[in-house]
């Protein structure tokens, strides 16, 4: 690993907890519904940094926080958040982020916009949830099915929170195409 | 709704914009507070001058001076009115008559390319896309700058990245233009054609500089100094004044490390 | 940089991270299968002494728990509903003593210390030619830029402000992270040049190999 992309990571862990410390945006369509930019940083990682640094920045990120730094949306921190119901959602950051790189860099014939769509729907939903779903399960003593109903509340926001990151991810590679690290 | 109609007509008769009023910014006893420290103390100004300059150290509150000219701040005691409308009751219009430059224009970009950034003023205005993007285009060819309209912004130099923020802003037709610190980024030959270029405006300027040769040409020069006016008159007194002061702090502060 | 940690001597303030951290893996470990409402109860009693011992802060920190009350809720209800709310009440005291123990460890623990604590974990690294100062360093990275990175959104808002009237959208979210990665360039150049991640002492050797970083 060189020096250039260890700061890289760090800067990306740095980015996701700023993103969870700023207020809530209003998203215009669907009505202005206010999102923490957060989990929308855990998809950004995974597209613009790629699998390996993607996956590594989430990493970085969940060890602050174990460490005690209040960096999860809302002012959470310490070791109390990896007991709590949502710790698959944490768990499944990394592995999602790691995914959605990996799907970034093997769709480059797609243009970018469909390709992070991509990437963050199967990343950062899908496989956040398959980790998301069965921690809540364990965590509250509660069958699959109730535990995925329970989860399913938040479906909706993620889904704005794909778009967002395809918007972000084609703007950015317009930009600035070098800065679009998962297809360098 | 119509019974409420009234009464905003009579709001807007009394806090409407008057481009044509010759005191375009009026500060009365103005104070502001900013994080527990007060940065400025009872400013009172009438400004009316095309060209008119802002010095002083660091900290001294020029950049607080002129955020109260587009609303980026609201004076906590006193008042501030623009064009005669009280800034705290048309905060939501500044934007439109009284534009912002920033002094690192990658803090202010906020689309991938030129003709975005430019389009955005338009549509802020209430223009559709493909009207703002035309308009976009002619207003990058009357400023002779439409060979940039397809590029990446990122992919600009420093000095073509302020023009661009420059332009960003006068798209919107402000009547008066704020510059806090833009020529602080660049080399001296980016500096000196934006210079040119702001010399070429119809807009009232409000310009921020560390480097006092930009106020060639100025109407007036305002000292700020602790949060209060030290010194304000034509460049010719105000700025010789400010420079034999701060040779007498730097020869001062040679033995005591007071930076 | 802020931190849940709580300054303070008490016994579990002077207790070493690591065994703390031990502790809690153990005890975690033991009140996740524990199915009976006296005992979680008890636990939950204990837990709460526990906070009590901090000294006259110690409770308020409880207020950790805030953020999760709704998610507690619907736990509650989802077992409740079609199932027994007894298992609800059971499931919902389970949770809380875990978080709040786990907590207990992070309120009491600076992140220092705690960061010392598990850097044996990241020895191994070693075998793959990675630093093990690595983790360490990023994690002042984090710590430095947070604010730093603060400070270019605010910018970037302010700004936006100033030509629309209104506080931030998500649309400022690209220029943020391209400006996040443009400033990554800068540190990381700045740090190869003072010797690199790996530090230059013992690690001159393997510059050689052409790779100043690793």
């Amino acid at each position: 690993m060189t020096d250039r992309s260890l700061v890289q990571i760090a800067f990306y862990a740095a980015l996701i907890a700023a993103l969870g410390l700023l207020p809530k945006f209003a998203i215009p369509f669907l009505g202005g519904v206010p999102i923490t930019a957060q989990t929308l940083g855990v998809m950004l990682a995974g597209v613009m940094l790629g699998p390996v640094r993607g996956a590594l920045a989430m990493l970085l990120f969940l060890f602050l926080i174990a460490l005690g730094a209040p960096l999860l949306a809302g002012g959470r921190g310490g070791l109390g958040v990896f007991a709590s119901p949502t710790v698959g959602f944490l768990i499944g950051f990394p592995v999602g982020a790691f995914v959605a790189g990996l799907i970034m860099q093997r769709t480059k014939t797609l243009s970018v916009l469909p390709a992070a769509a991509l990437a963050a729907l199967v990343g950062g939903v899908g496989v956040v949830y398959l980790f998301g779903i069965p921690g809540i399960a364990i965590m509250a003593d509660l069958p699959l099915a109730k535990a995925a109903f329970g989860a399913a509340v938040f479906i909706p926001g993620d889904l704005i929170k794909v778009a967002v990151t395809a918007v972000v991810a084609e703007t950015v590679a317009r930009g600035l195409p070098r800065a679009l690290l998962s297809r360098g | 709704m119509a019974f409420w109609t009234p009464h905003r007509n009579k709001r807007d008769e009394e806090q409407r914009f008057d481009p044509a009023l010759a005191d375009f910014a009026v500060f009365e006893g103005v104070g502001l507070t900013l994080g527990g420290r007060e940065v400025l103390k009872g400013i009172s100004l009438v400004l009316s001058e095309r060209r008119i300059g802002i010095v002083g150290l660091n900290g001294s509150g020029k950049s607080s001076l002129v955020r109260l000219l587009n609303g980026l701040h609201l004076p906590g005691l006193g008042s501030v009115r623009i064009f005669g409308a009280e800034t705290k009751a048309v905060r939501a219009q500044l934007p439109r008559h009284v534009g912002f430059v920033f002094q690192n224009p990658d803090h202010q970009a906020i689309f991938p390319t030129v003709e975005e950034e430019i389009a955005f003023g338009l549509t802020q205005l209430g223009a559709d896309k493909q009207a703002a993007r035309d308009g976009a285009s002619d207003f990058l060819k009357q400023h002779y700058c439409e060979a940039l309209a397809k590029k990446p912004f990122a992919e600009l130099s420093e000095g073509q990245k302020q023009l661009i923020c420059i332009l960003a802003v006068l798209v919107m037709q402000p009547e008066l233009l704020v510059l806090d610190e833009p020529m602080a980024s660049l080399d001296g030959l980016a500096s000196r054609r934006i210079q040119q270029k702001l010399r070429t405006l119809d807009q009232k300027i409000v310009l921020i500089s560390h480097d006092l040769a930009v106020f060639d040409g100025f109407d007036r020069v305002i000292w700020l100094e602790d949060g209060q006016v030290r010194m304000d008159g034509v460049p010719g007194d105000v700025l010789p004044a400010y420079v034999a002061d701060l040779d007498r702090r730097a020869g001062a502060a040679t033995d005591e490390v007071d930076l | 940089m802020i931190s849940v940690y709580l300054p303070g001597t008490s016994w579990l303030h002077r207790m070493p991270a690591r065994l703390k951290l031990l502790l809690l893996a153990a005890l975690s470990m033991a009140i996740l299968p524990v199915q009976d409402p006296l005992v979680l109860g008890g636990v939950f009693a204990a837990v709460l002494a526990f906070y009590a011992t901090l000294g006259p802060q110690g409770l308020k920190q409880v207020r950790l728990l805030r953020p999760l009350a709704s998610l507690l809720l619907i736990i509650f209800l989802l077992h409740g509903i079609g199932g027994s709310w007894m298992e609800g009440l059971v499931a919902v005291m389970r949770l809380v003593s875990m978080v709040l123990l786990a907590n207990l460890v992070s309120v009491t623990t600076r992140m220092d210390d705690m960061l010392e604590a598990v850097m044996p974990l990241f020895y191994p690294l070693k075998i793959f030619g990675v630093s093990p100062k690595k983790p360490a360093l990023a994690v002042t990275l984090v710590i430095r830029f947070v604010p730093v990175l603060l400070s270019v959104y605010s910018s970037l808002a302010e700004a936006y402000r100033a030509r629309t009237g209104k506080r931030g959208s998500w649309r400022l979210v690209a220029p943020f992270a391209l400006q996040a990665l443009r400033l990554s360039e800068n540190v990381a150049e700045a740090l190869t040049a003072r010797g690199g991640a790996a530090g230059l002492g013992s690690h001159i050797p393997r510059t050689r190999r052409g790779d100043a970083g690793c």
